[in-house]
């Protein structure tokens, strides 16, 4: 089981969805979410000085409406500023390949499709989780 | 994990029990229960409850959730309908505009029209008058010409009548006084005579052609006119 999740997404709705669906997974213990990059951001600013709190796993939303900057360049951000190593990945409704390739490079290690139907995609994501966490899994789609 | 003394356990139970309240979240989680059966079992329970709530709620959550996502289309879609709406009266604007522009042009056009009608009716009449005006000054050019011409003429006819009349009353002066100047010396007046008597004859009957072709040249000439 996941020890602490983040999630990034300006839909509040999702917050529900997602919260209600990785505990009836299993998946982790205690969840946060936030609708705002800047905050992320800045969280994992603070993380840099005193780690306590830091979540194991970030979920980040592609568009984050109301922020200055996209999910991937958050995870850009997270990755190569605040060099905080935490288990990192888009959640979106796009599939897009061009975005998926610029996410990668980012330093993304996954990609969650949003969709009515998200249980199944977190329960995959959930068994993997152990190689992002050992960074031996490669970048994967969950359709 | 968590561990719960004896007590606390017996009251969570009891709780449960009577009033049908028990732990939520994830808490539930974390907590151990020891070996205790009967408070693993309402670890059990509540999980399971736990589970069928959020269950519900991840359901009308997702529901909602698919609603909103359509309303958010059909205001997108709404909002699409109403520009388009917005572009076809600013076309249906711009045209009328147009049309209103195009009549104006078509109305100036026809005034213009009216007046360049007006502008070629006056140049007519104008051309007409001047037309009439060089008639009239062309009749008055030929009049003169005619006139200095019957001038000239007369002058020269007054001129033949005057040196005719002037050859006639020479000759026959002349041939008149030798005439008289044979008959008062008594020389021979045979030749002189019947000379006399010839140019005499000769000179009325030129003088009378004279005079009647003089007339006869006037008459035709106011004839003419």
């Amino acid at each position: 089981m996941i020890d602490s999740i983040l999630l990034v997404d300006d839909e509040n709705l999702f917050h529900l969805v997602f919260e209600d669906a990785c505990s009836l997974l299993d998946i982790s213990l205690s969840l946060e979410g936030i609708d705002s990059s800047d905050e992320a951001a800045k969280l994992f600013e603070g993380w840099q000085k005193d780690p306590s709190g830091k979540p194991e796993c970030v979920f980040v939303d592609l568009n984050i409406i109301g922020s200055s900057y996209d999910g991937i360049e958050l995870i850009r951000k997270i990755n190569f500023e605040y060099g905080n190593h935490v288990v990192i990945g888009i959640i979106s409704s796009s599939n897009e390949p061009e975005e998926q390739a610029k996410a990668l490079q980012a330093g993304a290690q996954f990609w969650i499709i949003k969709s009515d139907d998200i249980e199944p995609r977190l329960e995959d994501f959930k068994k993997d989780f152990d190689g992002y966490k050992n960074r031996t899994n490669p970048f994967k789609v969950y359709k | 994990m968590i561990k719960l003394d004896k007590n606390t356990k017996s009251q969570l139970i009891d709780l449960y029990k009577t009033k049908r309240i028990g732990l939520e979240g994830n808490i539930l989680k974390v907590i151990d229960s020891e070996g205790d059966e009967e408070f693993a079992s309402y670890v059990k329970d509540s999980i399971d409850r736990d589970k069928d709530s959020r269950r519900k709620r991840l359901d009308i959550t997702k529901q909602v959730q698919s609603q909103n996502i359509d309303l958010v289309k059909w205001k997108e879609e709404n909002v699409k309908i109403q520009l388009e709406l917005k572009e076809s009266l600013e076309k249906t604007e711009n045209s009328m505009r147009e049309m209103e522009f195009l009549k104006e042009e078509a109305e100036f056009a026809r005034l213009e029209a009216e007046r360049m009608k007006e502008e070629a009716e006056n140049a007519r009449h104008e051309a007409e008058s001047a037309r009439h005006e060089a008639e009239n000054a062309k009749k008055v050019a030929e009049g003169d010409l005619e006139l200095i011409q019957k001038k000239t003429q007369f002058e020269l006819i007054g001129t033949i009548v005057k040196v005719a009349l002037w050859v006639i009353l020479g000759v026959g002066g002349v041939t008149t006084v030798m005439y008289l100047v044979a008959l008062s010396t008594g020389l021979d007046t045979t030749v002189i005579g019947s000379t006399w008597s010839n140019i005499i004859g000769i000179l009325l009957t030129n003088a009378f052609s004279i005079v009647g072709t003089i007339m006869g040249v006037k008459y035709a000439s106011e004839k003419k006119d």
